[in-house]
């Protein structure tokens, strides 16, 4: 009777010490809902349509209309633009403006009636090996709908195909009857890394942003928590150096933990690191940066160690959803898609995957949204935590 | 109790605190001043004067202090003065206004109403170089629990800007002071409470500050600490370092110069120790015992005698202005009046009496009660 007691005891101590923290109880509450919410809103699955540039041979008097190549009703395939200059659509595919380049045999007529299959080449630059895996899917799927087309309007001009062809076509062999062209799908990006190294690189950003994020959160907290506050406001401290030694003080064992990180993601792993590690130091640099101010604004703005705790998981939570890690930020409502592009670990996975396993940025832009990112979140922080360190 | 309550209202119409906000420009500061006399250190602002003027030679100074926690008086109207090498004792019970008033000296509580100045600074504003001179230590233990006791006092000296060789220096001297040397290597976090308590005290004093400010340095430690604590503010003192200590232990009013007593929220005394047990009582008190049955009322109009009370058929205490001088008075008055005095003593009631007295609703008291306290016999 006496244990039943106990326990009633502290079931009622842990419930009212929740209770009445209310803070705690939104974001434990309120938290996962929303991330939830924004995901069963946001998500719709569909995979964008690869927008693709058709390149004609030269001299070529085949139509130049995208609609018209967009008629063969090639799923999942959105042709954008159609040119005679290959170099130029090869730059778009590097740049990443364009998921595929699908490059048209000089004269496929005159290889079929060689009785050979006409190629065309299906160029694509991706390093996400799910990526890469779908677009040789639709690269096939394209050629069998261009096959189809063939077909059908053989079909519609009657004999005029096999006249075409003549008494030649005895000599061309039924699979290429069958499927007169083919497709040979090239990836123009320096590798195509495992899952292993895709993944990992996006791994150690996430982590990377976590620590920071939640060790940052602690600090703070346990700062004021403990009354350590109390001595800064006291003491003569500015805000400004506080935040900065926080900052110096996490990047320092953040930078840390990356370069072991690194290391064992090369070493053990076999990672390739095709960039400059000055740049990838750089992009550490920014994310830890941004990421700690993350964790500067969720110290400030909780009431408990176990708020900063909380928040900081929603943030993982958000991470892991929105980001790019595992779901592409493409196939999210162009809002939430865009709202992805706020938390700083959505340009660390980028920037670091294409380091890694491209050598370079692609899209460069994506440092400076982290330069933005830090330098707002620093700002808000330092100017919470100057507000907190007034007198109350 | 009832009378020692009495005589007290009497008396506090000199120190207690004004609502009205303060409308006056900052006194001067002045530190490393010489120390001063013990008792003539701090007076409530009221009594210095004008309540609105300036105090050249103020370390502290409030006026009207007062601070609201939404329909809450914490501290309501506080007027003080503390001047340089002062040992202030801040005395009340627990949830007083002590802490409260410590913090907006600090700056780390801004002010619902009047003003105070700091080493001639408004607390909220406080510039760096005024944080440097100030040494605080907070009620609760706020270091770091994974550093070594050498980091910690190294980290706080870092804080207050001392460079290498300095904060080596000064971390050494303020460990070896406080008997913490040999354990610089031991984690906070494996400290006593005492010890911890040294440590905060060490880190207080650790940039050699010109005022202390020690909130309960002697809560939960044990007596040969607290007097290690208290020997070394009053070292401080010597060297002109000005102290205000807030303590819930009225016996340490003793080891003040000045003691201010917070009660509810309000400055409900400030006097020096010698001072407040007078006020307490309206005067020293020496106590009589006759030979035979005596009345002494008719003492009450005696030269030198400011009030008496019959306590027996054979006792009466007797209000004077000094109890060495009067009491041959008494005597002499009793014989006069036909007595004859078996003996004379000085009533001297502990501060728990007084601070009792001072700080507490009227409650019904035995009258013996204040006679639990041994009396100092001043004449037989």
């Amino acid at each position: 009777m006496k244990a039943l007691l106990r326990i009633l005891a502290l079931v009622g101590k842990e419930l009212i010490e929740v209770m009445r923290r209310p803070g705690a109880v939104i974001s434990l509450v309120l938290g996962p809902f929303l991330i939830l919410a924004i995901f069963g809103f946001g998500y719709h699955g569909y995979r964008r349509d690869l927008q693709t540039i058709v390149v004609l041979p030269a001299q070529s008097n085949m139509t130049t209309d995208p609609q018209e190549y967009d008629s063969l009703g090639a799923t999942g395939v959105r042709v954008i633009e159609v040119t005679q200059d290959r170099g130029a659509a090869e730059d778009r595919l590097r740049s990443g403006a364009v998921d595929l380049v699908v490059v048209i045999p000089s004269d496929p007529v005159a290889t079929l009636k060689q009785g050979q299959q006409a190629e065309l080449a299906v160029e694509m630059n991706q390093v996400d090996p799910v990526q890469a895996n779908y677009a040789t899917f639709m690269a096939q799927t394209l050629t069998a709908d261009i096959n189809r087309e063939i077909y059908r309007r053989g079909a519609a001009e009657g004999q005029g195909y096999a006249l075409e062809i003549g008494g030649q076509a005895a000599k061309i062999p039924p699979e290429v009857i069958a499927s007169p062209t083919t497709a040979k799908v090239v990836n123009l990006a320096p590798i195509s890394p495992a899952i292993v190294a895709f993944f990992g690189v996006a791994a150690l950003a996430l982590v990377l942003q976590h620590m920071s994020v939640t060790l940052l959160a602690l600090s703070i907290v346990r700062e004021r928590t403990g009354g350590a506050m109390d001595l800064f406001r006291i003491a003569p401290i500015r805000a400004t150096e506080l935040v900065i030694g926080k900052i110096v003080a996490f990047g320092i064992l953040g930078g840390f933990i990356a370069a072991i990180s690194i290391g064992l993601l090369c070493g053990l792993l076999g990672v390739p690191l095709l960039g400059s590690p000055a740049l990838v130091a750089a992009t550490i640099l920014l994310l830890l940066g941004a990421s700690l101010g993350l964790g500067l604004v969720i110290s400030i703005i909780s009431d408990s160690e176990r708020q900063a705790v909380q928040l900081s998981l929603l943030v993982l939570l958000a991470s892991m959803f929105f980001s790019g890690f595992v779901l592409r930020i493409e196939e999210f409502d162009p809002i939430v898609g865009s709202a992805a592009y706020l938390l700083p670990v959505t340009h660390g996975i980028a920037l670091l995957q294409d380091l890694f396993l491209r050598g370079a940025p692609q899209h460069t832009w994506q440092l400076g949204a982290l330069v933005l990112i830090t330098a707002a979140l620093l700002s808000v922080s330092w100017l919470l935590l100057r507000r907190e360190m007034r007198p109350a | 109790m009832e009378w020692l309550q009495l005589r007290f209202a009497e008396g506090q119409a000199d120190v207690v605190a004004s609502d009205a906000p303060a409308q006056t420009p900052p006194p001067d500061s002045v530190d490393d001043a010489p120390a001063r006399a013990p008792g003539d250190a701090a007076v409530p602002a009221g009594n210095a004067g004008d309540a609105g003027a300036p105090t050249a030679d103020a370390v502290v100074r409030t006026v009207g202090l007062t601070r609201r926690f939404d329909d809450v008086v914490a501290v309501g109207g506080i007027d003080l003065v503390v001047r340089p090498g002062t040992v202030l004792g801040v005395v009340g019970p627990s949830g007083s206004g002590k802490t409260t008033t410590i913090r907006m000296l600090m700056g780390s509580l801004a002010p619902s109403a009047g003003e105070a100045w700091v080493l001639g600074e408004r607390p909220q504003a406080f510039t760096a170089p005024t944080r440097e001179r100030i040494g605080y230590m907070p009620q609760s233990f706020i270091l770091y629990p994974e550093l070594t006791v050498r980091e910690n006092a190294d980290f706080v000296a870092s804080l207050y800007g001392l460079f290498l060789f300095r904060r080596r220096r000064r971390v050494r001297a303020v460990l070896e002071l406080l008997g913490l040397w040999d354990m610089r290597d031991r984690r906070a976090a494996k400290l006593s409470g005492g010890e911890r308590r040294r440590l905060e005290l060490a880190c207080a004093l650790v940039h050699e500050p010109v005022l202390l400010v020690l909130d309960e340095p002697t809560a939960g430690v044990d007596p040969i600490l607290r007097r290690t604590i208290w020997d070394e503010i009053h070292r401080l003192r010597d060297r002109g370092v000005t102290s205000i200590v807030t303590t819930q232990y009225v016996t340490e009013a003793e080891e003040v110069d000045q003691v201010a007593v917070i009660a509810r929220g309000q400055l409900v005394a400030l006097d020096s120790p010698g001072g407040l047990r007078r006020r307490a009582l309206g005067g020293e008190v020496i106590e009589v015992a006759t030979a035979a049955t005596f009345d002494a009322a008719a003492l009450a109009d005696h030269p030198g005698i400011r009030n008496v009370r019959q306590t027996g058929l054979r006792s009466f205490q007797a209000v004077v202005d000094d109890a060495g001088s009067a009491a041959p008075v008494v005597v002499e008055a009793v014989a006069a009046g036909g007595g004859e005095v078996a003996s004379v003593r000085e009533l001297k009631p502990t501060f728990e009496e007084i601070f009792a007295a001072l700080v507490e609703e009227p409650v019904e008291a035995p009258s013996d009660e204040v006679q639990q306290s041994p009396p100092q016999v001043i004449a037989a």
